[in-house]
């Protein structure tokens, strides 16, 4: 009866941690899908354990079987093949969603923005942006965060307007999501990685991974990945007496990954003009500031990132 | 009965005949050289008002623009043709002209530039525009054009060209400097006012003695070429090779850079097995000799876009230093454009001598950000304006007033740097 009991219970934790481990390789970090999972974890060893205990007799006969011998050279082989992560492992690992506990903040009010992230115990960054005197608190602009690789892919946003005019408002951002979203497809279709569609499509891409954990939390400290960190600020309406409707504006930041400075003041790049290549396909652009700007270089009076990375507590860990 | 194979079927026929039509075509394409009464004499003495050395990228605009201001000028080339990297190195992709949606240079190099892609019906990049990498913003410009338009805006400005000629001596004469030169069946006695080095590596500074700079370790050439397609001048970046250890000092150092550079080029070809499309004729340096001047540039100066008093031009490039594991060029921030003074163009201690190019007085790090070719075409234009009135009022370029030599690059097109 006991045994019984400890056998199902034993399948059910099971079917619960297999579960939860899908979920978390799907989803975003989720604090209680991979702490349900680790706890059942904790549940399955000890059941595992009592299970043995009352199965010994039909473990030992196991002993005497080739099965058993085939089934844990299988195990094990298996265990040293997911561990190497060979190129395919690494693929299929690549498609997960899952990048780490990523807890962010985003707080508007009347001197400003100031974004929260929060991504691992060893890391927080900080976006303070400065309300400048255009900004009305009872009319906020559209407000996009994201984080972009070397070779100017986007590989994050960090934050996003829930607005239905997002993508209008801030077409620059807008327009790099879209990409990156067209190659994650295209790199799906062809069963590649976006990194490796990248590097066939363009030229080898050296420091240019497309997973946000390289750059944020660098596993490999001997290669640095630079990365940026880029906004897209716009007031609806905004008229001057140069343009109907000043375009939006970036501003961006690079991050020295290997060396991360605490505090750094992100600079004004440009504004996005839709442009068409000689192939015929339409993309954004940034373009230098011109005369037609007026009170939307005052939306923000400063944007300062601060990194605050603990690399020796990461380490421990 | 079987015919017997004519050479004369018609494929060989048609094919002959073409061949005939384009070599016919050929022969009509014929030039003449002027005549030139003094070409038998072995020695040639001349005085001129300014001698500029080394006709590449600082040195032919130099020339020019003292030729524009009616000094007599001579320029003296070692290769058979102008514009030194851009045309024999092949680095036909000049910059910057631009910094933050403007531009900053312009004037004489510019012009070389603008009329070498207009007559090449090439495109220039959109200085408005944010460029993604430094380089987007370079102007891809057909080499062999280029080349040519030196020549004829040389001639157009009154400078006479000595190509295949190099100085051997410098010394003191009693209006300027005796300077003598050889080429293959010519030596060449030239008494002139004012010196131009552009020679990249201040050779004639060096022979003068004043103090000139050189790492330990400089920074490796580059020799271009094209492997496996066709190259079209004025469209592309070309193929490059590294030259680790390429060294410019004298002729024995750059005839071992030039044949590890060919070895290495045979040797792709031969594993890559693809056609040899392209290949320049040299190695392009990047660093040799920097002199010691009036003033050093330092790379805070650099970074921070300083601005100095006497400032003749502005230059513009990321601080861009090639190492044996590539380069990593280090943007200057938003708004930033350094500027290059008269002082660091002036061997100290000299009088009636001034250089532009590369070995323009700086540490090594701000060396990298000016020693590309806009900005070198920038520091010859001054040289060019500092020399040619040093020469009319019987000064050095030092005592030329900072103002008319300012006065006269705004004249001539050229951009003079302003405190914002």
């Amino acid at each position: 009866m006991r045994q019984r009991f400890v056998t199902l219970l034993s399948a059910s934790t099971f079917l619960v941690l297999a579960v939860t481990g899908v979920i978390a390789f799907l989803r975003p970090f989720s604090l209680p899908v991979v702490g349900l999972h680790a706890l059942m974890g904790f549940a399955f060893v000890a059941l595992v354990i009592l299970h043995v205990a009352f199965s010994s007799r039909a473990m030992v006969r196991h002993l005497r079987t080739k099965t058993l011998w085939t089934t844990l050279t299988i195990t094990v082989l298996a265990t040293v093949f997911l561990w190497w992560q060979p190129r395919p492992v690494r693929t299929i690992l690549g498609w997960s969603q899952n990048l780490g506990p990523a807890l962010d903040r985003f707080e508007m009010g009347e001197k400003g923005m100031i974004y929260h992230y929060h991504p691992d115990p060893s890391y927080q960054m900080t976006l303070e942006i400065q309300s400048g005197v255009s900004y009305d608190p009872a009319n906020p602009p559209r407000l996009a965060i994201w984080l972009e690789n070397e070779s100017h892919y986007h590989i994050k946003t960090l934050y996003e307007p829930k607005t239905a005019d997002s993508e209008t408002m801030l077409p620059y951002w807008a327009s790099k999501v879209a990409g990156w979203k067209e190659a994650l497809e295209e790199a799906k279709e062809r069963n590649e990685s976006l990194d490796e569609l990248v590097d066939a499509i363009s030229s080898p891409t050296e420091n240019s991974s497309f997973d946000p954990a390289d750059y944020i939390l660098p596993q490999k400290s001997e290669s640095p990945m630079p990365y940026r960190l880029l906004i897209e600020i716009n007031q609806a309406a905004d008229r001057t007496d140069k343009s109907e409707d000043q375009p939006s504006l970036v501003y961006q930041v690079e991050i020295d990954n290997f060396e991360p400075r605490t505090f750094q003041i992100l600079d004004l790049v440009g504004y996005p003009v839709k442009e068409e290549t000689r192939e015929g396909e339409s993309e954004w652009s940034l373009y230098y500031i011109d005369e037609r700007f007026g009170s939307a270089l005052n939306l923000i009076d400063s944007a300062l990132l601060t990194i605050v990375r603990d690399d020796t507590a990461r380490t421990e860990n | 009965m079987k015919n017997h194979e004519s050479p004369w079927n018609r494929r060989n026929f048609l094919q002959s005949s073409l061949l005939g039509a384009g070599a016919a075509i050929t022969s009509t394409s014929a030039t003449v050289v002027a005549a030139n009464p003094k070409a038998g004499d072995p020695e040639i003495t001349q005085s001129v008002d300014v001698l500029v050395v080394g006709g590449g990228t600082a040195g032919t605009v130099a020339a020019i623009q003292a030729g524009r201001l009616g000094a007599k000028t001579l320029l003296l080339e070692r290769n058979s043709q102008l514009g030194g990297t851009m045309t024999t190195g092949g680095v036909a992709f000049p910059g910057l002209f631009d910094a933050w949606g403007k531009q900053v240079i312009a004037g004489i190099g510019w012009e070389l530039v603008k009329e070498s892609v207009e007559l090449d019906q090439g495109e220039f990049p959109n200085f408005a525009k944010v460029p993604q990498r430094h380089w987007q913003n370079q102007v891809f410009t057909n080499q062999f054009l280029y080349a040519i338009l030196c020549e004829e805006k040389c001639a157009a400005a009154g400078v006479e060209i000595a190509f295949y000629e190099f100085p051997q001596s410098v010394i003191r004469a009693e209006e300027g400097w005796q300077v003598d030169c050889v080429g293959f069946g010519t030596k060449r006695r030239i008494l002139c006012r004012q010196i131009v080095d552009c020679t990249g590596g201040a050779e004639v500074v060096g022979m003068l003695g004043f103090p000139r700079f050189r790492e330990e370790e400089r920074q490796p050439g580059s020799f271009l070429y094209m492997l496996g397609q066709h190259h079209e001048p004025g469209r592309e970046q070309i193929h490059r090779i590294y030259v680790h250890g390429a060294d410019s000092t004298n002729s024995r150092t750059a005839t071992q850079a030039n044949l590890a550079g060919r070895k290495t080029i045979l040797e792709k070809v031969r594993q890559e097995k693809k056609r040899l499309m392209h290949l320049q004729p040299e190695t392009g340096f990047r660093e040799s000799y920097r002199i010691e001047g009036e003033t050093v540039v330092s790379v805070n100066d650099y970074t921070s876009g300083r601005f100095f008093d006497d400032a003749i031009s502005y230059a513009f490039y990321p601080v861009d230093l090639h190492t044996r594991a590539g380069v990593k060029p280090e943007p200057l921030k938003p708004g930033v454009t350094p500027t290059i003074p008269l002082r660091a163009l002036i061997p100290k201690g000299s009088r009636d001598l001034i250089v532009a190019g590369r070995c323009v007085s700086s540490d090594r790090l701000a060396n990298s950000g000016l020693r590309v070719q806009a900005a070198c075409m920038g520091m010859g234009q001054a040289a060019g304006v500092a020399a040619a009135l040093a020469s009319k009022a019987g000064s050095t370029p030092l005592e030329v007033p900072l103002d008319e030599i300012r006065q006269k690059l705004r004249e001539h097109g050229q951009i003079v740097p302003e405190q914002a």
